[in-house]
């Protein structure tokens, strides 16, 4: 158990490490597609839904609070992707 | 099988952000995190697709539908307002997923902290991106408040560790409850051009509330990927802090700009015509144009698109000047011009143009202030001392077209309206644009 745990933090540590070094390297010109998709993974909270759907199937307010959490998440995965993908096609036409 | 497919959607959301670096190779970048989110969703079924009722199946159906009909409609003024948005439902829907697991009463204390942790987060950006979202469309004004600085920052904090002892729904709603009035309070006190700094911080955050809900489901995926955002989110909120020369508690802090101090004038602008800015352009070697928010307001774009074809047919060399903090998001400008096909190799950041600005012919200044106001290199006193600037004071000629005399966000002069080298062309960012570009013709 606490092992795992540990591991767990490590891998928190390495990937927002990764992400700074990643993102830090990204132009200005790029920012606001930058933000779109990144509302557009934030919306991955989507397998906490699923996950435990099947696990409130008892309480009737539990499950509309998470359906409102899986209408959010998509929306922001299924929307951020597609406005991202628009704007970057506006960057792309330039080349 | 599933620990592949989540290795191979860590794998994959790792070499988006990598493509994302460039604007040529940034739309693969789009695919293949659309491809790892798939692959990341998916595993979540654990390939029993029979454990879901139809009002699963129907909610993720139809608020699909909803964002794609939204991502086709949105105007690319839009675009903070919908960032706004979505980092709202981003942190709304951690924050709910957090409260349906604190119901689990068999859950460790470790878990109860953070799922806590999780709700606060959640909560205080769904609010606060909310009032963010209001502000942006111009409906809620400025108020100032003492009490909320207090109430907001520490109240919630304090909050969490009796609650993760008690273990108690009521007071779970009762923190809830707290959370998201903090993060009406804490939006609702910080002006419009502050907005960038606020709506990249609520991405970060909202990046952490995912982050701390894989915590409590054990999902690494969902770490990982809540780990980039709130990276991402950091990594823009300290840029445009820095564009600003001010710290991140400072804007939260709210108020800026709201004392205004030594607005008057020593002497009147020299005020300009579009015809004479028509001829002065076509004699120019060298143009550089500085938008602001001002070029959002007015939507003036494509008409900066228009001028910018006039110039160029000319062989004049034109250039845009861009602010980190221009507009009211991070890279708000650079949408807007590439929407209307300016290239993004004519778009330079203020580290690569101001040195340039000495050799320049003519600055065009659409719609921005603050970024150019010279005090910020003078003036020890000023309340922008300090914040980088487009130094383009050193050009040979200098127009802003601006429609009054009026101070920007920070609340001060600008000395450059009255320099020698500057004239004001007194217009609507669009309508002086067009009436330029119409008196090209007589020239």
């Amino acid at each position: 158990m606490e092992a795992t745990f540990l591991l767990t933090l490590l891998i928190t540590f390495l990937a927002s490490f990764i992400g700074y070094e990643l993102i830090s390297k990204i132009p200005q010109t790029l920012h606001t597609p930058l933000m779109s998709g990144s509302n557009a993974i934030s919306g991955i909270t989507l397998i906490a839904a699923v996950l435990i759907y099947p696990e409130v199937g008892g309480s009737q307010i539990l499950q509309i609070i998470v359906l409102i959490a899986i209408a959010f998440a998509t929306l922001n995965i299924v929307g951020g992707f597609l406005v991202t993908g628009r704007i970057l096609g506006m960057f792309k036409k330039n080349d | 099988m599933i620990e592949i497919i989540l290795l191979i959607s860590a794998v994959l959301f790792i070499f988006a952000l990598k493509l994302f670096g460039r604007p040529s190779t940034a739309h693969r970048a789009n695919f293949f995190a659309m491809l790892a989110m798939a692959l990341a969703v998916f595993s979540a079924f654990n390939f029993d697709f029979s454990k879901y009722d139809s009002a699963f199946y129907i909610t993720i159906v139809v608020s699909g539908l909803l964002g794609v009909l939204i991502s086709k409609r949105v105007q690319m003024t839009q675009m903070p307002e919908l960032v706004g948005l979505f980092n709202g439902f981003g942190g709304g829907a951690s924050g709910a997923i957090a409260y349906v697991e604190l119901s689990n009463t068999s859950l460790p204390i470790s878990d109860v902290f953070v799922a806590i942790f999780s709700m606060v987060i959640g909560m205080f950006t769904f609010s606060g991106s909310l009032i963010a979202v209001m502000k942006l469309r111009g409906k809620l004004n400025n108020f100032s408040t003492k009490l909320g600085n207090i109430f907001s920052v520490f109240l919630p904090i304090i909050l969490i560790i009796p609650a993760a002892l008690e273990m108690n729904t009521f007071l779970y709603e009762f923190i809830i409850l707290v959370a998201l009035i903090a993060g009406v309070i804490r939006v609702a006190v910080i002006g419009g051009a502050d907005m960038p700094v606020v709506i990249a911080f609520l991405n970060s955050l909202s990046g952490i509330a995912a982050m701390s809900a894989g915590f409590i489901v054990n999902s690494i995926i969902l770490i990982v990927a809540g780990a980039l955002v709130g990276a991402s989110g950091i990594i823009l909120t300290l840029l445009m802090c820095g564009a600003m020369n001010r710290t991140l508690l400072d804007v939260l802090k709210g108020g800026f700009g709201t004392t205004t101090i030594n607005n008057e004038y020593e002497k009147d602008p020299i005020s300009t015509s579009p015809e004479d800015v028509a001829i002065q352009l076509s004699y120019a070697e060298s143009v550089v144009i500085v938008p602001g928010y001002g070029m959002a307001v007015a939507q003036a774009q494509s008409t900066v698109k228009e001028l910018t074809n006039t110039l160029k047919n000319k062989n004049i060399e034109v250039k845009f000047a861009i602010h980190p903090v221009a507009g009211r998001m991070p890279g708000h400008m650079n949408v807007l011009l590439a929407e209307v096909d300016i290239d993004y190799e004519d778009m330079f950041t203020l580290e690569d143009i101001n040195s340039e600005f000495s050799t320049t012919d003519i600055v065009l200044v659409l719609g921005a202030n603050d970024v150019v106001n010279p005090l910020a290199r003078t003036d020890k006193d000023s309340p922008i001392y300090g914040m980088p600037i487009l130094d383009v004071d050193f050009a040979k000629q200098v127009i802003v077209i601006k429609r009054s005399m009026s101070p920007g966000y920070a609340g001060i002069a600008n000395p450059l309206f009255i320099n020698e080298n500057a004239k004001m062309l007194f217009a609507d960012a669009k309508e002086g644009l067009e009436k330029i570009i119409k008196s090209f013709e007589l020239v």
